[in-house]
């Protein structure tokens, strides 16, 4: 096995330290506009890349500001119940 | 014009469709001549795939450990199960933020080629309506 080969294998055999601070929740934007890519994929009739990327974008960032008000809400609810 | 297929051979077809976009993400697209979603989905779903497997190894395919995720990182390909084998014999154990990561992003992408298949079948069933017409299905 070439260094190479060692090096691509052992990338997917150790896993990537990831703490548990509010950063890694940017995890979540890449998980976000695959999904956003793949659902227009399959929905748009045509495929045109300029109207790909803009509904894709839009979705992409409809879901971001979703889950953030989502959490903002959570937060507030929380906030009220503990005082 | 394309003649109509059979009953029969349509079933098959659309068998073959599905079962061509569960081995190779994107395939079942490019067998009904829908190129640009087939390369479009096959890189997005390849791509996501191979993150979750880089931020948790190949540790987070689990399938006596992590049943319900197994489920959805197998309709990526029936690839993840001799990567589920290997994992099950080698000592590749992972814990936290990586196991969660890479677990919902492996399974996301399996849930979305979940999604493609069954357009890929969708689109394939519509082949037959338009049969008489001007389609470009095969």
């Amino acid at each position: 096995m070439s260094i190479t080969d060692a090096l691509v294998m052992a990338t997917f055999t150790i896993p990537e330290k990831i703490g548990t601070d509010p950063q890694s929740m940017l995890w979540l934007l890449p998980l976000v506009a695959a999904i956003a890519v793949v659902y227009k994929a399959t929905k748009l009739p045509e495929i045109k890349a300029a109207n790909f990327l803009k509904e894709a974008v839009i979705l992409s960032g409809s879901i971001v500001v979703f889950m953030f008000v989502t959490a903002l809400i959570l937060y507030a609810i929380a906030r009220l119940v503990i005082e | 014009m394309t003649e109509p297929r059979s009953k029969e051979n349509h079933t098959i077809f659309l068998l073959t469709v599905g079962l061509l976009a569960w081995l190779i993400p994107g395939a079942g697209h490019l067998m009904i001549k829908e190129n640009k979603r087939a390369i479009i989905i096959s890189v997005t779903i390849i791509l996501t795939f191979c993150a979750g497997l880089y931020v948790g190894s190949i540790g987070i395919i689990n399938p006596s450990g992590a049943k319900p995720w197994y489920v959805a990182q197998i309709m990526n390909s029936p690839i993840v199960a001799a990567l589920g084998y290997l994992a099950k014999t080698g000592d590749y154990s992972v814990f936290g933020k990586p196991n969660e990561i890479g677990q919902i992003y492996t399974s996301i992408a399996g849930l979305l080629n979940l999604l493609c298949i069954v357009n890929a079948v969708y689109l394939a069933h519509l082949c037959k309506i338009e049969a008489a017409g001007d389609s470009k299905c095969p």
